[in-house]
């Protein structure tokens, strides 16, 4: 009995305790999956000694909020952030929450991003967004994003829900401003579907609960790899999202995350990130050929262009009569 | 000279302890849902009423209203109609196996209803359903057999699993019912028909009711199973929209006041079920009760004793075994979608999970050091606060049976919300985006558990032995002590674990309050399969499902050995 109390208490001392983090260590904020960050910190630790890291895995939502309640109480944790969310390095950079860091790789990445947040926010890997089909269902992959409002697809296309996925909002704002509000009106007339988060649509495509979703590159080459009967294909106009990497203005390690950055950026950094079957922003790193990804200069050119201020600007909107339409509302 | 003095000390003591108690509903409960009305009602620095109606017909918010409220009558109706109907025939009829089908109708209990839906998921989903491809391959059906994503689908599967709400009730009732009163009825010479109608009905009425009422409560402000088969077909209920307008906007003004709008809404149906739930059973207590141990009258079943059990177990194999053997194996494949041979199946996930997934590591621990603390916490304070509302006689108690109350009628959506907005810093504490904050919400989500607990307890310890103590010169504090605690600690236990098992899977409050290193189990799981790792989401269930029914068996064993001890 008192042994048992004893072990209560204990557990409630020690339970909801914060991890510890030793002052030389180097703390990275991405909404990167685990596989692939861990293999980078790998990488960096093993190349400069003197410096550990870790990292905390999340959507860039719950990251951002998570910024935002420690600057609230003081001290930001993170040294290093690095999500998907364009529109939030924007935001950072405005509300003066970013060092300014001119990595020497600058001049041999490419770099898709506005002349003036150069410095600021450096893009470290391009996530391109296909059409992930499933391949039990679907013999002659899409060739145009207008095969979709085919009857092949009816009641079977799936988008991610852009409230919750900031990758998703930028794919639907781009595909509205190439193709305009028609066509999302005849992907409703053809029943598409409003998915959840940007991994379930294509875990229901897996399953063969869709055929067909608007998918994330290396979600979809990963439950490839794992055996799933799926395959992407990108349509001529491209989706391609940076993923930009930025170092905390108030950070103790800026030594340590200039020198992670430079990582991220070299050709050493890249052939991991190509590794995990996502596009490099090096024109000198390779793909491997299983992944079937469209080589990084090439996509830049088949890119849809985007203007971020425009984007960030007409979320809310956007996201609105986006489901209002899909939805069937309006 | 001496006398004044302890008295003096006594209303010191008994002051500090209804001060603490007050002090302790105030801060952890009433705060938050005060905070909550106040920013429903009080836009612009006045009382607003305008703008509350303008939220409520909102179509969006119009309507997951009306699908609330939906949902819940639909489930309350099936729960109440299954649970009356296996509680009847497990009680009162020589249905065979009895004993064992009692305790398998009560498993349901241990499922959290958000992994049943996703089990459900994977069975029902319209296209890629189990089930529906069984169907769909094998029997030439044209169309999927059942869709899960509809309004149907979300309330068969809350039923199968709140439905034992009703029939612990009415079990209860009907064991401890005077026999008595059928016996003279059939020797008046009443028909079956005749005494069920005007005599068992009406004495269990009150049971079933309020197991009704308390799955109507919990239905309207549930989150999991309306968020896992709903929001893909636009079916949202009042705590997924909520949670949606809230992740949507970032925690914006416009989004948190909905919300509050919303919360209001919870808090003033849950007021009124609380209400007419105490009315309901404050008739049945008058009525049902006079324990004797006589056995109750069972009826024959002749002939359908046999059909009778196979749809017994053929309703806990459908209901519990296979969404449990589902959500093992599709937790053992290497991806989702792939068919179930020996080459695709492996314990990887699982191993994964335990030892290298640090998102799935995390989670675990979270959760049991959560529910350890919330379970102590709440567990000591349920115990003081319910000392002063069944024992003290002191001035001021009211208040704290008013806030004592309030614990049972704020929905866990609620809840999360009030805390957000209590402890981000507006009132110089924030603890956003920390444990602390799910702790908070943990402790006042589950005060109503501890205060039912040890106020039974403690109503069980008679006065006289308090009085004894204090005759013989022991302190206030001394007859607490040696006295007191000891005899309710029966109660305190059921209290801890009341709490320490159900917060192991929560999920409405933590998906609110979750930040990138605070995931607690639920939150992982459902976050996981919104991610679309399916097969990972699906193993950490199966995980989250071995770790409750092992505590629920050690605990069951515990507190058997406990009470036999004694």
């Amino acid at each position: 009995m008192r042994f048992l109390i004893c072990l209560l208490f204990t557990g409630m001392v020690f339970g909801p305790a914060f991890p510890a983090y030793a002052a030389e260590k180097l703390i990275v904020y991405t909404s990167m999956k685990e596989s692939l960050i861990g293999k980078l910190r790998d990488g960096f630790v093993k190349k400069h000694l003197g410096i550990a890291m870790d990292y905390q895995s999340a959507g860039a939502g719950k990251l951002m909020a998570k910024i935002a309640a420690e600057r609230e109480s003081g001290t930001v944790l993170a040294d290093v952030v690095w999500t998907s969310e364009v529109p939030d390095f924007y935001n950072m950079k405005n509300e003066g929450l970013l060092a300014e860091y001119a990595s020497p790789m600058l001049a041999e990445i490419l770099n898709p991003l506005d002349e003036n947040v150069k410095g600021f926010f450096t893009p470290a890997r391009l996530g391109t967004l296909g059409i992930a089909i499933n391949t039990r269902f679907v013999k002659t992959p899409p060739a145009q994003w207008a095969d979709l409002t085919q009857k092949e697809y009816q009641g079977a296309f799936g988008i991610a829900n852009p409230s919750l996925s900031g990758t998703s909002y930028m794919s639907v704002a781009l595909l509205v401003k190439q193709f305009g509000w028609t066509f999302i009106e005849k992907l409703r007339d053809n029943k598409a579907k409003i998915g959840k988060g940007s991994g379930q649509v294509i875990d229901d495509t897996a399953s063969g609960d869709l055929v067909a979703s608007l998918a994330v590159d290396y979600i979809t080459n990963d439950k490839i790899a794992k055996g799933a009967t799926l395959a992407l294909v990108y349509p001529p106009e491209m989706l391609v999202v940076p993923s930009p990497v930025a170092i905390i203005k108030t950070s103790p390690n800026m030594n340590a995350a200039k020198k992670f950055v430079d990582f991220l950026l070299s050709k050493e950094g890249q052939t991991i990130i190509a590794g995990e079957g996502t596009l490099p922003v090096r024109a000198d790193v390779t793909v491997p050929e299983a992944f079937k990804l469209p080589k990084p200069d090439d996509a830049m050119k088949r890119a849809i262009k985007i203007d971020y201020l425009q984007i960030i600007k007409e979320k809310e909107n956007t996201v609105k009569k986006f489901s209002e339409i899909l939805q069937g509302k309006s | 000279m001496s006398a004044p003095v302890r008295k003096k000390f006594f209303v010191g003591t008994a002051g500090i302890i209804l001060f603490l108690s007050i002090a302790v509903l105030v801060v952890f409960v009433a705060f938050p849902v005060v905070l909550i009305l106040f920013n429903a009602f009080w836009t612009k620095g006045a009382f607003n009423l305008v703008d509350v109606a303008a939220v409520l017909r909102e179509p969006d918010t119009y309507q997951a209203l009306l699908n609330s409220v939906f949902i819940a009558g639909g489930t309350t109706i099936g729960s109440t109609i299954i649970g009356t109907f296996f509680a009847w025939l497990v009680t009162r009829t020589d249905l065979p196996y009895k004993n064992f089908m009692k305790g398998m109708f009560l498993v349901p209990f241990m499922l959290p209803s958000f992994i049943g839906a996703l089990a459900w998921k994977m069975l029902l989903s319209p296209r890629a359903g189990y089930i529906n491809r069984l169907f769909m391959d094998y029997f030439g059906f044209d169309g999927p057999v059942f869709n899960i994503y509809s309004y149907y689908g979300i309330m068969a599967v809350e039923v199968m699993y709140l439905f034992p709400f009703v029939f612990i009730q009415v079990c209860g009732a009907l064991e401890r019912m005077d026999p008595t009163l059928e016996e003279s009825a059939r020797i008046s010479g009443a028909g079956l028909f005749t005494i069920t109608r005007r005599i068992t009905i009406p004495l269990v009425l009150p049971s079933i009711l309020s197991g009704a009422l308390l799955i109507m409560l919990y239905s309207m402000a549930h989150f999991g199973t309306v968020a896992v088969l709903g929001i893909e077909n636009g079916i949202f209920n009042i705590p997924t929209l909520i949670y949606e307008r809230i992740h949507q906007s970032a925690g914006s003004f416009a989004a948190i006041r909905t919300g509050t709008v919303l919360a209001t809404v919870l808090v003033v149906s849950a007021a009124f079920i609380i209400w007419l739930q105490g009315k309901v059973l404050g008739k049945g207590r008058y009525q049902i009760i006079a324990g004797k141990s006589f056995r109750p009258m069972e009826l024959k079943l002749r002939g359908l004793r046999y059909p009778l059990l196979i749809l017994c177990l053929a309703y806990i194999g459908f209901t519990i075994v296979l969404p449990t053997v589902v959500i093992f194996m599709v937790g053992g494949l290497k991806t989702y979608g792939l068919p179930f041979t020996m080459e695709n199946l492996s314990l990887d996930n699982y191993k994964f999970i335990l030892f290298d997934y640090k998102t799935t590591k995390d989670a675990i621990w979270n959760s049991v050091s959560l529910g350890l603390s919330a379970a102590v916490i709440t567990m000591f304070a349920g115990v003081m606060i319910s000392y002063v509302i069944v024992k003290m006689k002191v001035r001021g108690k009211g208040i704290l049976e008013f806030l004592g109350m309030l614990p049972f009628s704020v929905p866990g959506s609620v809840i999360a919300l009030g805390v957000i907005l209590a402890w981000s810093g507006k009132f110089g504490v924030n603890l956003y985006n920390t444990v602390w904050i799910i702790l908070v919400a943990y402790i006042a989500r589950y005060m109503a558990f501890s205060l039912k607990a040890n106020s039974a307890a403690l109503e069980q310890v008679h006065d006289s032995l308090i009085e004894a103590a204090r005759a013989c010169g022991a302190s206030m504090w001394q007859s607490l002590r040696d006295i007191v605690l000891p005899l309710v600690r029966p109660g305190m236990f059921a209290a801890f674990f009341l709490i320490f098992l159900p917060s192991l899977r929560e999920l409405t409050v933590s998906i609110m309050l979750y930040a990138p290193t605070t995931r607690t189990i639920g939150v992982a799981i459902y976050t996981l399969n919104e991610d679309g790792e399916t097969v990972m989401s699906a193993a950490l269930a199966g995980i989250a499902l071995v770790i409750i029914i092992t505590g629920q068996t050690l605990i069951t064993g515990l507190t058997g050995a406990s009470v036999k001890a004694k």
